[in-house]
């Protein structure tokens, strides 16, 4: 960097935005602290941490014994009682320990409470297959987008990652972040200056005219990939990343379906009664009937098998003729 | 004769920066000597010279980004040689990185 003009953005990699983001947040309120396995000394499991622990201590920076029910329970109550705490679940999969705090309790505490209690924490978790096998690979996102009172948000950028957490730190209620095991080789321009996404808001991030693909997380990655091979063939596809699956941006998913006719979602986890089918129906009530697939895993396990993992998560290639032959069938 | 320091290819990684050069244009490398170590999303990667060499030009200077398999420095056996014009047609130097 030279001159008088610093650069508008910074190259970071996907950890660093998150180790930032959360470290502003810090900075800026005393009461938001981080507890998770690892995340002290250690920096966290992706390194996300890195510094915090340094900079803040052990007192907020919280390393947790292998307890996913406690963590998550702590950090609700917590967040009752007034802090705004980030608690960091390694592997998605083991978010499922911590249901009962997060959804029967800091879910719900609002409405019982008659608005006089909220539990603004942040559940940060890692979903995704990269060959880790059937209990730390899995997507299920889609079971937390329908509990009321619960959000849920999936960076699939840096720029992203840091603008959605920051945002995430200051909601009321609970909300959940994902990030993704094959994102965090990914580096990415980050805004120099403090800045957020706000959450609810999707991101057009290719544009075209003949198919909507509406997706989330590294599944983005996946569907640009998609986009390019259908250009090969002629086809101009539209790319949008959700980043808010609850809630759900739908003007802008609206808008995009309404100028290409045609809709493919596309989600790593499983199809049924996934992110993609909320998503069409929702449209659907908006625009009426039009053409539209989804595509995501095979019903399967994820194998820690390489080639079976290979086989039940879509790709680029599996995208582009799904959208092919819905394109054919119009 | 000139040689080239290019990313090696560390698994799952698209890109890096470079944490620190360990020697200024001039420097003569032994085989074995640490040349640069380049930070990766989780690791740091040294990367040693596999060959002597005179460090000639280095092409990205530290707290830049460069891509796998890509140029990072010019390297040459002696250290008067003029500069040639066309890198592409360099040779990589040997290399030995640990990933730590």
């Amino acid at each position: 960097m030279s001159g008088s003009f610093p650069s508008a953005v910074k190259k970071l990699f996907f950890r660093e935005a998150i180790a930032r983001a959360v470290g502003e947040e810090m900075r800026q309120n005393e009461r938001v602290f981080v507890l998770g396995q690892d995340v002290g000394a250690f920096g966290g499991s992706y390194r996300e941490f890195d510094g915090l622990f340094a900079e803040f201590g052990s007192e907020r920076v919280r390393d947790m014994p292998v307890a996913e029910a406690a963590m998550v329970g702590i950090g609700v109550g917590a967040a009752a009682a007034g802090y705004r705490p980030i608690v960091s679940i390694t592997y998605m999969d083991f978010m499922m320990l911590g249901f009962d705090p997060l959804i029967n309790y800091g879910a719900k505490l609002r409405y019982k409470t008659g608005g006089q209690l909220t539990a603004p924490v942040v559940v940060k978790t890692t979903a995704g297959a990269k060959g880790q096998g059937v209990a730390h690979s899995q997507c299920i996102e889609a079971w937390m987008m329908s509990v009321p009172g619960l959000k849920v948000v999936a960076p699939s950028t840096p720029a992203d990652a840091y603008g959605l957490l920051k945002a995430a730190l200051r909601e009321d209620g609970p909300i959940v972040y994902v990030d993704h095991k094959r994102l965090f080789p990914v580096a990415g321009e980050v805004p120099f200056s403090e800045s957020f996404v706000p959450i609810g808001k999707a991101n057009v991030c290719r544009e075209g005219t003949d198919i909507t693909l509406i997706t989330h997380s590294y599944m983005t990655r996946v569907a640009l990939d998609a986009a390019k091979l259908l250009e090969s063939v002629g086809i101009s596809a539209e790319v949008v990343d959700l980043r808010s699956l609850a809630l759900l941006d739908i003007s802008t998913l609206g808008a995009s379906v309404q100028k290409t006719g045609t809709l493919l979602t596309l989600e790593e986890g499983q199809v049924t009664c996934g992110v993609g089918v909320e998503v069409i129906r929702r449209l659907q009530e908006l625009l009426g009937l039009f053409p539209a697939a989804r595509v995501g895993a095979l019903p399967a396990p994820v194998s820690s098998n390489r080639v079976l993992e290979e086989v039940c998560l879509p790709d680029a290639s599996r995208v582009a003729a799904v959208a092919r032959k819905l394109l054919e069938k119009k | 004769m000139f040689y080239k320091i290019s990313v090696p290819p560390v698994a799952d990684v698209e890109e890096i920066r470079v944490l620190e050069w360990h020697g200024e244009p001039g420097h003569q490398f032994k085989a074995g000597d640490l040349v640069v170590e380049l930070e990766t999303h989780k690791a740091i990667v040294e990367v040693r010279a596999g060959q002597d060499g005179v460090l000639r030009k280095v092409l990205s200077n530290a707290g830049n980004w460069q891509q796998i398999g890509l140029p990072l420095a010019i390297l040459s056996d002696g250290g008067t040689e003029a500069l040639p014009e066309d890198l592409n047609a360099m040779a990589d130097l040997a290399v030995e990185f640990e990933i730590t």
